[in-house]
């Protein structure tokens, strides 16, 4: 057990590719273990990850390097204080997302395409996973075109005309999101000769002396890569229709962890390898810091006009992976937090409200808002659910949207810039234009929508919301455990 | 500290919200049980109040942090003076109405999702007074504001869900004010906690804004100019007792933050040196005179108690710009008489609805003999309003005026004068046309039903006895608690 624990780093990637290979084969063979193996693997992902979460604690930041071979030659993947907060997230709401799946997807998607889905989706998840481990450059691009061609599978694959169009657009703009940051790869390796990141970290400083244009139109190739895929204002207009038309899971896993590991990449690549005098020359953080505040607020404008649930919820994802990038780029030791806090907390509130809207088309096969009147008589669970959520997305005390909120300010204010604290407020404000009257008119009313309940919600569906819902809580009142992982990465990362 | 003294705040707070929960539950197999279950949470919960008496007296100040949810950021405790009058006359009230629901209740809907608001409502207010710090302040503060949605909306007519939702707005404005008040508190001194006194120091622009975004948060839920505007529509489509409870305490919520701002965040010497005083004065008579004058246009009985206490909040705003010993007397002893004849007034309207289904004050002539004893109580709450001596109303006018003419103001004493002459403009002609007014029909008593008349009579009668008793403990109270907090000013 314990040399197979030395490799839990590798493991927690390769079991889920594995698996996600094998499920044709099971698909065409023996149907019925498809989903136990889908899900054994994702569990078997997370426990991988909550023992890599207690190493690092106790331990601190180690490398693997695959199969023995060291940094410069081999792979190598880095398990530090940011890359477990990653895969905790990631591993446990995509846990949580397949469970909910597997009884969602039976009535979105054709039978002979259901296996294919988990295909996808474990392909999916093992990218992102490999994503927060990977340190170096290369292998940086390999799963971000993984997760992207698989990221626009899991839209098409609903196989109606709008996903079509939808995945294709996605698609295009993320090709050249990949393309953006393909080529910021080889001016790196060119100006540097190495690509992984400790080393390119090490001689950067070096030659950015020499060659500092390369440098920069490296960073700005990465900044508009990465900017196209995490869907940073304006650069999201392929979000609101690849969100709101895939399949509830999917939308689910998109909105709530495919645009956080942009953001996390990010961070790895501009907080950690790009050296200091390089923002000087170039003011990137401030761009990124305008873009994001109007991505907040464009973001929450959008989602305000709205008539269908989903498509309100892709644009206020928008708005929030704002907040990520904001706290991001204010460089405080509060404001970073927030913003790194941020990528945990939406992500359980943001995969928590499509699956509650996803529940609710599945029970009536309605989407519009309006039409929304009085369903928290028949649904009761799902909209005390989804109140929670648009609590969290308000920034209500005792949610975490509260904390990600209160670090945002406070990091905002420690950098002497409260402008960006009245953004946040604002923004709050609009949340509650659109989050609240659903949920008002939901419970209270004398008008109802016309809907039918035609299904009743099966308890795969129910569970994943009630744990999302409570953990909103919980980490609403005792945040600590994320925080203090969050803590230690910021301290690492600004250091 | 005495464990009785440690324990007694949590159980203050904790037990209503337990207690919701039990409602909850029963209420799907019996209403006896459930109307009987929150009747007794109320009392008990005032009992315990009262229980805290002699501790608070002996001049203790109970404060203790549960747990912290972030680095000098938590839930915590602290009862002084000031938290226990409020928290007295909170729990008083809510035990009054709550009695007082049981008949109005009976008639209405959606009684089931009443009562555990109601309780839960307590709990969270309660939560308001013996908060230790700004943050468990406004976590209370927030909670009480969104679930006081539900009691707002509880008819779920379309001009309930318009009042409603100008509310909620508001309320989320306002939350995100006070958040912005705490995180600039915060930034600037470090700690929000209540124990500190004068957390922030120095005049900076930020300090000044977390001045302003304070007033913003607080004066919204006073009902303070221009931020009114929510009240006079969100108090009078409530249920009566709901509205007894929003216009007689909740809107306190908002003046007890303010204190707290003032004499915690701030010092009384910072107040004065920024100006801050000026703009609170400066609204406070607005307030005043915007509020009796819109009362007396306004034909819907409820409307215009509304705007009343939009008035009479503008009294204890005054209160709070004069900032003086006796202007803090005044003002919170203003706390208690308002609780009482507003809570009086609108029990007695929402009687009046029970008996008769009539809201507009036209048809209400003659009503004073169809219902002697309401309209009684009805009239002892609105001479009180007045501010005629020897009712409650004129003790907390007194002292203001005392306390306006220390500070050399006797501007304000005018204005004082003046809201009383509208008092009595849109007060009188109801109590005069009620006895005296045409009726066409024969008059016969037709009283409601004794479980609401019980508590308008304790109420109405509290604003004679405390107005002309010799030992006049809220008084006496009031006195303590303006001592405590300028203690630190003076």
């Amino acid at each position: 057990m314990t040399s197979l624990a030395v490799h839990f780093p590798a493991l927690v990637v390769v079991n889920l590719l594995i698996c996600s290979f094998v499920m044709p084969v099971l698909d065409r063979w023996k149907k019925n273990l498809v989903i136990p193996v889908a899900l054994g693997s994702m569990a078997l992902s997370f426990v991988f990850s909550i023992h890599l979460a207690v190493r690092v604690s106790v331990e601190g930041a180690f490398g693997y390097a695959m199969g023995g071979w060291v940094a410069p030659w081999g792979i190598e993947f880095v398990v530090d204080h940011f890359s477990v907060f990653m895969l905790l997230t990631l591993t446990g709401v995509g846990l949580l997302i397949l469970v909910y799946a597997t009884q969602d997807l039976v009535h979105e998607l054709k039978e002979d395409v259901l296996g294919w889905y988990y295909t996808l989706y474990l392909l999916l998840m093992a990218s992102m996973v490999g994503l927060a481990l990977t340190n170096d450059l290369f292998n940086l691009f390999v799963f971000v075109e993984i997760c992207a061609i698989a990221s626009c599978a899991i839209i098409s694959i609903k196989e109606n005309r709008e996903c079509i169009e939808a995945s294709l657009k996605y698609l295009i703009l993320s090709a050249v999101g990949s393309g953006g940051m393909l080529l910021g790869i080889a001016m790196i390796y060119m100006v540097t000769g190495h690509l992984n990141f400790t080393h390119v970290t090490e001689a950067l400083p070096q030659a950015f002396e020499l060659y500092p244009r390369n440098i920069m139109v490296a960073m700005a190739l990465f900044a508009a890569g990465i900017g196209v895929k995490a869907a940073l204002f304006p650069l999201h207009v392929w979000l609101p229709d690849a969100h709101s038309s895939a399949p509830s899971p999917s939308s689910a896993i998109l909105s709530g962890l495919v645009i956080k590991v942009y953001a996390a990449v990010f961070i790895k690549l501009f907080l950690k390898m790009f050296p200091w005098e390089a923002y000087e020359a170039i003011p990137l953080m401030t761009i990124v810091l305008i873009m994001s505040s109007v991505g907040i607020v464009m973001g929450s404008m959008f989602a305000i006009v709205q008539e269908d649930i989903k498509k309100m919820l892709a644009y206020s994802s928008v708005a929030q992976i704002g907040y990520v990038f904001l706290g991001i780029a204010l460089l405080s030791q509060n404001g970073t937090l927030g913003g790194i806090l941020h990528i945990f907390n939406h992500a359980l509130m943001k995969s928590m409200l499509f699956m509650a809207a996803g529940a609710i088309i599945y029970c009536t096969g309605v989407r519009r808002i309006s039409d929304l009147k009085g369903i928290g008589t028949k649904m009761p669970m799902v909209m005390s659910v989804f109140s929670i959520g648009a609590f969290s997305m308000v920034g209500i005390p005792m949610t975490n949207g509260f904390i990600s909120k209160w670090y945002l300010a406070i990091g905002a204010l420690d950098v002497d810039k409260p402008l960006y604290v009245a953004v946040i407020l604002l923004s709050s404000l609009l949340n509650g234009v659109y989050y609240l009257p659903i949920v008002v008119n939901a419970f209270f009313g004398e008008h109802k929508g016309n809907f039918q309940m035609s299904r009743k919600l099966p308890l795969q569906m129910a569970i994943p919301l009630i744990i999302l819902a409570s953990a909103i809580i919980i980490t609403g009142i005792f945040p600590r455990l994320m925080l203090d992982l969050a803590d230690k990465a910021v301290l690492f990362l600004l250091n | 500290m005495d464990p009785l003294a440690t324990f007694l705040p949590l159980w203050i707070i904790f037990f209503p919200m337990a207690m919701t929960l039990i409602i909850y539950y029963v209420e799907q197999f019996s209403e006896k049980l459930r109307n009987a279950l929150a009747v007794l949470t109320s009392v008990i919960t005032f009992l315990s109040v009262v229980a805290l008496y002699p501790f608070i007296m002996g001049g203790d100040i109970i404060e203790y942090t549960l747990f912290e949810i972030i680095a000098n950021l938590g839930i915590s405790i602290r009862v002084d003076i000031l938290s226990y009058c409020l928290a007295l006359i909170a729990s008083f009230v809510w035990m009054l109405v709550t009695i007082y629901s049981l008949d109005y209740m009976a008639h209405e809907h959606a009684v089931n999702r009443y009562y555990p608001t109601l309780i839960v409502t307590l709990g969270s207010c309660l939560g308001i007074f013996m908060a230790g710090d700004l943050f468990t302040l406004f976590v209370f503060f927030e909670l009480m504001s969104l679930i006081s949605y539900i009691l707002v909306v509880h008819e779920e007519s379309p001009e309930a869900l318009r009042a409603g939702y100008k509310y909620l707005i508001l309320t989320i404005i306002g939350g995100l004010a006070l958040f912005f008040g705490i995180i600039a508190t915060f930034e600037l001194a470090g700690t929000v906690s209540l124990s500190v006194i004068g957390m922030v120091t120095q005049d900076t622009p930020l300090a000044m804004f977390a001045f302003l975004s304070f007033l913003i948060g607080f004066g919204m839920k006073a009902g303070m100019f221009p931020l009114h505007v929510w009240l006079p529509d969100a108090h009078p489509v409530a249920p009566s007792p709901a509205s007894a409870l929003l216009s007689g305490i909740m809107l306190k919520t908002g003046a007890y933050g303010m204190f707290r701002v003032i004499f915690h965040v701030f010092s009384v010497d910072l107040m004065r040196d920024t100006g801050s005083t000026t703009i609170i004065a400066a609204l406070a008579i607005i307030t005043i005179l915007l509020g009796s004058a819109v009362a007396i246009t306004q034909d819907d009985l409820k409307r215009r108690l509304a705007y009343s206490s939009i008035g009479q909040m503008g009294y204890i705003l005054l209160g709070i710009a004069i900032l003086n010993e006796q202007a803090m007397i005044g003002t919170i002893f203003h706390v208690f008489s308002h609780a009482i004849m507003k809570s009086t007034l609108f029990m007695v309207a929402g009687a009046i609805i029970v008996k008769t289904g009539k809201r507009s004050i036209k048809e209400l002539s003659g009503i004073g003999r169809e219902m002697p004893y309401t309209m009684m109580a009805f009239t002892l709450a609105a001479l009180a309003m007045i501010g005629l001596p020897p009712f409650n109303g004129f003790l907390s006018k007194w002292t203001l005026s005392l306390g306006a003419l220390d500070a050399g103001n006797p501007y304000f004493v005018v204005v004082l004068l003046i809201s009383s002459l509208m008092n009595g403009v849109y007060y009188l002609p109801i109590i005069i046309a009620a006895f005296f007014g045409d009726h066409e029909k024969e008059f016969t008593v037709s009283e409601v039903p004794i479980k609401m008349l019980v508590p308008i009579g304790i109420l109405a009668l509290c604003t004679i006895i405390f107005g002309l008793s010799p030992v006049n403990f809220p008084y006496t109270l009031s006195r303590m608690a303006a001592m405590l907090l300028l203690q630190a000013g003076f």
